[in-house]
């Protein structure tokens, strides 16, 4: 037969090579197919349905995250100072110092450096207590700058988009430079906190003054305030009692012209020092980790859209078998109907990856502002207004074909190398499948062994992350046989008749429901191992907080009552304890640190640590070893016993002239959560020893009593206001909010994730049921019930869905682990234990059993309503 | 008469259309405008436009209630000029200026011509109800800007600064007099104009020069009340000083050369600018050669029914000076333009011929350097000319409005 068949290849083959218009023969050719294919989607739109879905579930995905991101890091690149341009240098206070003098400012413009921006910024409290932050800038020269740059910015294609907009008739110039009550805000932020475009804040000379009336200016958000509130450089100052201070100030020419200049001509006179900008690779460092998570939850949604997909393709590929033959056997070249194939494929993927896209940004802008906030919160990046690009959809739709051609074309070639005389090809198929289930098996072993054996030796969370991919690939490859083989078990278990059958049925059903099985596998795996990693942090960062929050009342006054506030305190009875701090913020290679001292008391009730030398509190105090935060010693690879230096400790030498007499090094290493910037603790008498300024920055009691009280007599001796004091309450639950932050877009994307899967396991459901109408409208013309045969396909699909889960959660377990004791350790720092979240594992396991109910329940009644002989004359798989 | 205020008003959308650039760079150099002229008509359109129904924008723009323009002090005639007072800001006028141009010679004999000009624009009306609380120095109601620029045969290099008043940065002050933007700065000696110290830096060029000059100052128009328009409804306060005497040194491109020459320095005020049917302006200053100074200028009707309007004044170093207006005699004087030069900002007529019956001149103007254009936020053409004909002699030339 087969001799025959390809006899009758050859022949039309040579029949066509004879044809002059051979290229015509192949366009006429591959068209017929398509339109023979398209008038087959006509007729069963649920199949084509259900590849567009996945490859639209697929990109939109992708795009949504990839544009959040890009987003993100192009923010962090071009962050510019408030309503104008990118600075290249910033002249910022000396180590310890809040402020500079504006003199230094005065000085730089009249050595002629104009293109410079004096900057003042720093918290105000309004009436009800709560603490603002207000950027105060010369807007003139800000706004003047930004019109300069757009002008001259001749090489950026895009910067019309991002800048072009901003002289704005809104802004009244006249007013803000006469120091009068205006604040600027983006729209979104006024009409948040000002609807009546009216805002009060406390007079800050004095408390007990009326407060002060300012109005409020929304600009368009697209100003990229985000929640900045900006005043002029005249009010500010007023409003944050800082007369004749600057926070900063940012220059923007060339940064090597500038230090020479200003170092020759001494601008500075010691009263500032030069800040490099550094392209906002510092806030990349802090943020990557929280990208990277964002990426890989986006090329997992990917993977399982296209999963999707390819299930979408490998059925109608089924029900077209028989169609395939016939236009082979009409002549149609085997090539050119493998090309036909790849061009349907290719249409699909075009209009998916289009209305993927369209959708993919309109997600990122429904997730912008979650990331937004997270981002802005915790490491205090602002986000500029989204934007996107076309190579987004090139690189989605060459990336979903690549991947959809890659799955796709053994199928194609096995489907048109069929023999041509052959009509149905179901007694071989089963077979088969096994065979290749067992290939997956196999392979799924292989990758799971190395990867056990390469995780010991992950040291970065990239590789981590890396192979957690695999094994996430791995384990659904698992899944086929596995059911297989259970199946196989219980159906030694059950009666023969109608079970035994029901029992066979199902291990043949796991060839064509296996893939739509394995993407719920992924998303239920990701699912509950997110869930176990954000449960158990919340437990361990509530046991932290516990023993980190050692007094009642913590309080940040301003720095010259500081110490009346010591002495009050001394003063009452009841307070058991007083405690100051000192910080000052600086840098171990790129970490931006913040370095401390309190008490010794204190550091030895608060630190909570995860390992310490053996004479670690003696040498401590001798000023000999220091502690430093757990992220600190993980991401540079530090133990106890290592050197640790950083410029403040250098510079203190070199200032007294003589050799530090040992290297410090490190004497303990302490957990620290959600802290995005790295801790050092040192000893008060190192503290002096290296001149770090004097003045405590913040100060803590402990009260014997209702701490309310407390808090009562301190605002009453108007020494601090409500604003400026946290207790032990409101810290812990600031803290978990903050830290809830971190996880909630990642927690949304697996949401959308499982979504995605029960949508896939849904369409899987939905085709195959319906494809099942002939054998069972047989069983029932044999006289099964209708209860008998509705009850039948639930359990057996409900079978398949159950067993899946079951893997699903050993390994949802064990990604769980790696996530926590590989990837969040190795990429925030932060080591977590384990907890188990039950109710999140049941949670999946229903939505996945429901999801299958709904798409077995809609076909099975579909059927009900159609006469029995049509669902006889249905085509079987 | 510094006529390129008017873009800021009229003329900058013609500008946009009738520039030959690249469209891009046309399109930044509008939003670049607009920002001026925005600025230039938070006052001046006060009075002018009626609410609109964008009145909330509008609102935020205009920001004082529509009698604002009345708040300004307004130009008459009588006033008496009183120095050196009037050489300081007058800050209850809307715009005012400093304005020296020179021409000069370096050793080796090569033709140069400078500019420095520091502008002051209100921003609102300055006036006595100040609020006392606002008693810090970064308050303030007055921006100022710069423009410097240096001009041979084959080169013209344009710079400008921009800030708001501050005493620190940009200001006008009495002890000694000092006009400043940053470090360009015109320091006298005195409390009066003279002797001075002018000092412009920029990447590209600098110059630090020596001014002196012994001459009575110029009172322009009537005793210095200058009219803008036939009907006198636009006016000016103006004096000038057309002889000073400069030496000093020029850097360009890193090389420093000696150099001496004459200089010219123009003050003017005013809170209110021109009619709508005026649409550019050609200002010359000319030193002729028996010692007399020409100032000359044109303001060109919109359309044919709008004849132009000309003003000038011919000025003797002893202080005497005569003037000659088409107000008094309407043909008395003639200007032709004889060559068009096309820049990169337009097109400009380099090249006049001028006449003047009563005072027997009859000169060809030609400039140093066609391509003299100012390519700033505000484009015009500025530059060294000089004359041949009935008398020969150097000055400078400004176009505006093409």
């Amino acid at each position: 037969m087969s001799s025959q068949s390809s006899q009758a290849n050859d022949a039309t083959d040579n029949a066509l090579s004879y044809n002059n218009h051979s290229r015509i023969t192949t366009l006429a050719e591959v068209g017929l197919s398509l339109r023979v294919f398209f008038a087959h989607y006509r007729h069963a739109p649920l199949q084509a349905g259900a590849i567009l879905l996945g490859i639209i579930l697929a990109v939109t995905l992708l795009i949504g995250v990839k544009s959040t991101n890009e987003n993100a890091v192009r923010s962090y690149s071009e962050a510019t100072e408030l309503l104008s341009q990118r600075a290249s240098l910033l002249i910022t206070p000396n180590a310890g110092e809040r402020h500079l003098d504006e003199e230094v400012y005065f000085r730089l413009r009249q050595s002629g450096i104009s293109n410079a921006l004096a900057i003042v910024n720093g918290l105000v409290v309004d009436p009800q207590g709560r603490r603002w932050q207000i950027q105060g800038s010369d807007l003139f020269a800000a706004i003047n700058l930004q019109t300069t740059q757009t002008s001259s910015s001749d090489n950026k294609a895009d910067s019309g988009n991002s800048h072009g907009n901003l002289v704005n008739p809104n802004i009244p110039i006249a007013k803000l430079l006469a120091a009068e009550n205006i604040l600027l805000m983006s729209q979104s932020l006024a009409d948040k906190v000002a609807p009546n475009g009216e805002f009060f804040l406390q007079n800050p000379s004095n408390e007990q003054a009326p407060g002060i009336k300012l109005e409020v200016i929304g600009l368009d958000d697209d100003f990229g305030l985000g929640n900045a509130i900006v005043a002029d450089i005249s009010l500010a100052q007023k409003l944050l009692n800082q007369p004749n201070q600057l926070s900063y100030i940012a220059l923007f020419d060339k940064p090597e012209q500038l230090i020479s200049r200003i170092n020759h001509a001494d601008l500075l006179q010691q009263q500032a020092g030069i800040t490099e900008q550094d392209q906002g690779q510092a806030l990349q460092e802090l943020t990557r980790s929280f990208h990277l998570n964002l990426n890989a939850m986006s090329m997992l949604a990917f993977v399982v859209g296209l999963f999707i997909a390819y299930n979408g393709v490998r059925y109608s590929l089924m029900k077209r078998q028989k169609l395939l033959v016939q236009l082979l056997q009409l002549g149609i070249q085997k090539n050119h109907l493998i090309l036909s194939l790849i061009s349907e494929l290719a249409l699909l993927v075009i209009v998916g990856s289009i209305l993927g896209f369209i959708l993919g940004l309109q997600l990122s802008l429904w997730l912008q502002p979650m990331v937004a906030m997270t981002l802005e919160q915790l490491y205090g990046a602002r986000l500029m207004p989204g934007s996107w690009q076309w190579q987004w959809l090139t690189q989605a739709m060459g990336l979903t074909l690549f991947a959809g051609l890659l799955a796709c074309l053994p199928l194609y070639r096995q489907l048109t190398n069929q023999p041509l005389a052959r009509i149905s090809t179901k007694v071989s198929q089963v077979g088969q499948l096994i065979r290749i289930h067992r290939i997956q098996f196999t392979i799924a072993v292989i990758c799971l062994i190395g990867c056990a054996l390469a995780f010991p030796f992950a040291k970065q969370y990239q590789v981590s992350l890396g192979l957690m991919g695999i094994v996430i690939i791995a384990i659904p490859l698992l899944l086929p046989l596995t059911i297989y083989k259970i199946s196989q078990w219980l159906a030694r278990l059950f009666p023969a008749g109608i079970w035994h059958y029901m029992i066979a049925e199902t291990k043949e059903l796991i060839g064509p429901l296996s893939l739509a099985m394995m993407a719920m596998l992924l998303a239920l795996t990701a699912n509950i191992s997110m869930n176990t990693l954000v449960g158990s942090f919340e437990v361990t960062l509530k046991t932290w907080l516990e023993s980190r929050l050692h007094a009642d009342l913590y309080m940040r006054p301003s720095g010259d009552k500081i110490l009346q506030i010591q002495d009050f305190l001394n003063d009452k009875d009841k307070v058991s304890g007083v405690y100051t701090q000192w910080t000052v913020q600086s840098k171990y290679q790129n970490m931006p640190i913040e370095l401390v001292t309190r008490d010794l008391y204190s550091t030895q009730v608060t630190s909570s640590l995860k390992s310490q030398t053996n004479n670690l509190w003696s040498e401590f105090q001798a000023g000999n070893q220091i502690l430093i935060s757990e992220p600190i010693a993980i991401k540079y690879n530090l133990n106890i016993g290592d050197t640790f230096s950083i410029a403040a400790f250098e510079k203190s030498a070199v200032n007294e002239g003589q050799q530090a007499s040992a290297p410090i090094t490190i004497g303990g290493i302490f957990f620290d959560y959600g802290n995005p910037k790295g801790q050092v603790v040192i000893d008060q008498t190192l503290w002096q020893q290296v001149g770090l300024p004097e003045m405590p920055k913040s100060i803590a009691a402990s009260y014997q009593g209702d701490i309310s009280e407390l808090e009562q007599m301190l605002v009453d001796s108007k020494l601090i206001s409500n604003a400026q004091m946290y207790n032990q309450a409101k810290i812990k639950q600031q803290a978990i909010t903050m830290f809830k932050q971190t996880f909630s877009i990642t927690m949304v994307l697996n949401s959308l994730t499982l979504i995605v899967a029960a949508i896939g396991l849904f369409s899987a459901c939905l085709m195959l049921t319906q494809a099942r109408q002939a054998p069972l409208a047989r069983l029932y013309a044999l006289g099964i019930t209708k209860g008998q045969l509705r009850l039948m396909t639930f359990v057996q699909m409900q079978l398949i869905v159950l067993l899946t889960c079951l893997v699903a959660l050993p390994t949802g377990a064990v990604l769980g682990y790696l996530l926590i004791n590989k990837v969040t350790l190795q990429a925030f720092g932060w080591s977590i234990a384990m907890l188990w979240d039950w109710p999140a594992y049941i949670r999946v396991v229903v939505i996945a059993l429901s999801t299958s109910a709904i798409a077995i329940a809609i076909p099975l009644y579909w059927q009900t309503r159609k006469p029995l002989i049509k669902s006889l004359q249905q085509e079987a798989i | 008469m510094k006529p390129q205020f008017r873009h800021w008003f009229l003329a900058a959308p013609k500008v946009k259309h009738s520039s030959k650039m690249d469209p891009s760079f046309k399109v930044k150099q509008a939003v670049n405008h607009l920002w001026l002229v925005l600025l230039a008509l938070l006052t001046l359109s006060a009075c002018q436009q009626p609410e609109s129904s964008s009145s909330l924008s509008m609102g935020g723009l205009l920001g004082e209630p529509s009698s604002q323009m009345d708040d300004y002090d307004s130009v008459t005639s009588g006033y008496q000029f009183s120095f050196p007072d009037d050489h300081l800001s007058h800050d209850n006028f809307r715009q005012e200026w400093w304005y020296l141009t020179a021409n000069m010679q370096t050793q080796s004999g090569e033709k140069l011509g400078i500019q420095w000009t520091q502008f002051r624009i209100a921003l609102a009306a300055d006036n006595a109800q100040k609020n006392t609380e606002h008693n810090t120095d970064w308050a303030t109601s007055q921006m100022y800007m710069s423009h410097a620029a240096i001009t041979s045969q084959n080169h013209h290099q344009a710079a400008e600064k921009w800030s708001r008043g501050h005493p620190n940065l940009a200001d006008v002050s009495a002890e000694p007099f000092t006009v400043k933007l940053d470090d360009w700065q015109w320091v006298s000696e005195t409390t009066g104009l003279f002797p001075a110290k002018l000092s412009v830096a920029t990447d590209e060029f600098s110059y630090q020069l020596s001014l002196t000059s012994d001459a009575p100052m110029q009172l322009q128009g009537d005793e210095g009340f200058s009219i803008k328009s036939a009907d006198a409804a636009v006016a000016s306060y103006y004096y000038s000083q057309p002889f000073i005497e400069l030496s000093g040194t020029i850097t360009r491109n890193g090389i420093q050369e000696s150099v001496t020459g004459k200089a010219w320095l123009d003050r003017e005020w005013s809170s209110q600018f021109l009619t709508k049917a005026q649409q550019g302006w050609d200002w010359f200053s000319i030193r002729l050669d028996d010692d007399s100074a020409l100032m000359v200028f044109q303001l060109r009707g919109a359309d044919e029914k709008t004849p132009a309007f000309y003003s000038a004044r011919r000025m003797f170093s002893a202080g005497s000076g005569r003037n000659i207006t088409s107000a008094q005699s309407l043909d008395d004087i003639s200007m032709t333009p004889l060559s068009w030069q096309q820049t990169d900002n337009g097109k400009y007529p380099t090249s006049w011929q001028l006449a003047i019956a009563s005072e027997q001149i009859d000169i060809t103007i030609s400039a140093l350097n066609p391509n003299s254009n100012m390519p700033l936020s505000i484009p015009y053409w500025e530059g060294p000319i000089s004359v041949i004909g009935s008398h020969s002699g150097d000055g400078y030339m400004e176009l505006t409005g093409y």
